[in-house]
């Protein structure tokens, strides 16, 4: 068993992080203040080649391992949250489905461009009444001659109103719950398909996240992106544990951000004629923060080392996810504390992160349906511990 | 045209450094990067090969057990090759030394230009490039600020502090980069998979027939002395700046 990252996978890391630093970073701040999406580091960042790097060589990718990939999102989270989303949207979520089931035409169309950065991809799950209960979507696909017509609406659309292709998941069958669920190509300019209402966020500004509008939109038989009907709850399954992990590299990112600032905070603030760093119930923060984040790494890496072994580690992909955003949120928390009423101000980091860090809490299941779940197997001998 | 860029690793700029007791050891933490100045020289370098001006960049570095880094970054960044000598006897080296075993390679390998940062940010003594220049037998510009390749020379401008000087250095030439030469880039993903991938090619110093120069043995180290506090001066400006003056004069003797 061994722990340690390989020597390539160090220089990926520092190579990635150097890049952060130079281009996001410095924005971090104006991103969150403006809330518009910075096309120009868009541009800038996709011109790197990192959006493919999970996909084949062929397609532009480097076939990048899940933990390599960790690697990458964990770097992400350190510097703009909201940019950070809209990084991942085109390099997982909204680009695997038509990895997997796409024709060559779309491949071309969507799939090549978005790894480009020069297409914005998204997915669509969420709706008003169903977010880790997906069995409830009510976005009902029909089929009709030559192709199907969707009519639904979609929140909390990451991407969404920029979107120039969208994943969307449909129902064919509502009675059927997750086994009627099906994923489906729509793209921009389609007719019915229209960008509906902006959510201001209280963090991850940035990223443009809002409503898109199916009214009785058409798309070709081809746009199915499935071998099958009905087995879009299958296929999702295929990237559920690596969304999961990916959430907890995004919060160790967060983290890591949030204490290196406090650290030097601790530092240069002084209260009662020493720096706040030498207090011990300071001292005990960061060395709780620092254990949590060592764990939540083990974490996301021992879940993602076994995605790329080829296994399926559902329960350990939940507890990456969990535990880092928990660790991450604790730590922000700890850390606005250190900053005293500066936490509390806008010209500081640390409100940022403590903004950032909730989003964490909702996507890839929120914690109480994960708990539930896990604690069904444990107490049902499905997961020995 | 073929072009040499020497570079150095050294230790990234926010590490933590100390001095173990006694003052003998000095304590880096082991975070190592490619010399910000050497960066300069490798962008340069890629950019001129780009423009389609030269055929071919590589890299050189020496040291003890160190250079890895700065090979792989210079890849990453597009330089096509990079040869490493990696030697202990290079450890506490003379920049005599490194010089000898940098102008060794560069003569092996074969250049029509070498290219370098002018100071590296460690020790920043600048003397590498210059040395190697004179044991290649070739002028040296040092702190270039912008660089125009012409027919068998190469037009550079250095910034004096009363102003800018223009000079045409006829090549083969050594010409080391300040700041301001260029932005270098963040490499792209895939000069990051092909410089993960690569083993750098490590070359025995006996191998260069190079002489060492005496080892330069550091006889102590001493930390800065600690800031004296930050004190704020009260009251309206005209007051504050009265009582600056005052501090000035009577306390700090400086005025």
């Amino acid at each position: 068993m061994d722990f340690k990252l390989t020597e390539e996978q160090e220089f990926f890391r520092r190579s990635i992080a150097d890049a952060v630093d130079r281009m996001i970073l410095p924005r971090a701040a104006e991103i969150d203040e403006t809330d518009e999406f910075p096309w120009d580091l868009w541009k800038e960042f996709s011109s790197l080649g990192y959006l493919g790097m999970r996909y084949p060589e062929e397609h532009g990718g480097m076939a990048a391992d899940p933990v390599t990939c960790m690697l990458l999102y964990e770097e992400l989270g350190r510097g703009s949250v909201g940019f950070a989303q809209s990084v991942t949207m085109n390099m997982l979520m909204g680009t695997y489905f038509l990895y997997r089931f796409a024709d060559e035409a779309i491949l071309e169309r969507c799939f090549l461009p978005a790894l480009q950065g020069e297409k914005v991809a998204t997915i669509c799950f969420t709706e008003d009444q169903s977010g880790s209960d997906i069995g409830a979507t009510r976005t009902r696909a029909e089929k009709v001659d030559g192709g199907w017509v969707l009519n639904g609406t979609k929140q909390w659309i990451t991407n969404g109103p920029l979107a120039d292709f969208a994943t969307v998941v449909a129902t064919t069958d509502p009675s059927q719950g997750v086994k009627g669920l099906n994923f489906f190509l729509v793209e921009k300019g389609t007719p019915g398909f229209e960008p509906g209402q902006i959510l201001e966020k209280l963090g991850c500004r940035g990223t443009v996240t809002g409503e898109l509008v199916l009214d009785n939109v058409r798309v070709p038989e081809e746009n199915l992106l499935g071998e099958e009907v009905g087995k879009g709850f299958l296929y999702l399954q295929e990237i559920l544990n690596e969304v999961r992990c990916m959430t907890g590299a995004l919060a160790i990112g967060i983290a890591r951000t949030a204490i290196r600032d406090a650290v030097e905070y601790a530092e240069k603030r002084s209260a009662f004629g020493r720096p706040i760093g030498k207090y011990q119930l300071i001292r005990s923060k960061f060395g709780q923060m620092a254990t949590e984040l060592e764990a939540s790494r083990l974490l996301v890496h021992s879940a993602a080392s076994k995605i790329g072994a080829g296994e399926n580690p559902r329960m350990e992909a939940m507890m990456a996810k969990m535990f880092s955003t928990e660790m991450c949120l604790n730590a922000v928390d700890e850390v606005t504390r250190i900053y005293g009423a500066n936490g509390f101000a806008k010209e500081y980091g640390p409100q940022r992160y403590f903004r950032d860090a909730r989003f964490l809490l909702y996507g890839g299941g929120t914690h109480e349906v994960l708990l539930n779940f896990m604690g069904k197997q444990v107490a049902g001998r499905d997961w020995r511990v | 045209m073929k072009i040499a860029v020497l570079v150095k690793e050294v230790p990234d700029l926010e590490v933590k450094v100390g001095v173990s007791d006694g003052g003998t050891e000095l304590e880096v933490e082991d975070r190592n990067v490619l010399n910000f100045f050497d960066e300069l020289a490798v962008e340069e370098a890629v950019r001129i090969r780009e423009s389609g001006l030269a055929a071919e960049v590589y890299c050189v570095s020496a040291g003890d057990g160190r250079g890895n880094e700065a090979a792989r970054r210079g890849l990453a960044m597009g330089a096509d090759s990079a040869f490493l000598v990696d030697d202990a006897v290079l450890a506490n080296a003379d920049p005599l030394t490194i010089a000898r075993t940098l102008a060794a390679l560069v003569e092996r390998e074969g250049y029509d230009l070498v290219l370098a940062g002018k100071q590296s940010t460690d020790d920043e003594s600048g003397l590498v490039a210059a040395m190697v220049a004179e044991l290649l037998g070739i002028p040296c510009v040092a702190g270039v600020v912008e660089l125009e390749l012409e027919e068998g020379s190469a037009r550079v401008v250095r910034e004096q502090p009363d102003g800018k000087e223009t000079l045409r250095v006829p090549l083969p030439a050594v010409l080391t980069a300040e700041k301001g030469l260029n932005t270098p880039r963040v490499p792209q993903v895939m000069g990051v998979m092909k410089a993960m991938k690569v083993q750098v090619p490590t070359v025995e110093l006996e191998e260069l027939g190079v002489e060492a120069a005496p080892e330069l043995r550091p006889r102590a180290y001493h930390l800065p002395p600690e800031r004296p506090p930050v004190k704020m001066l009260e009251g309206e400006p005209a007051e504050a700046a009265a009582e600056l003056v005052r501090r000035l004069r009577e306390e700090a003797g400086v005025l």
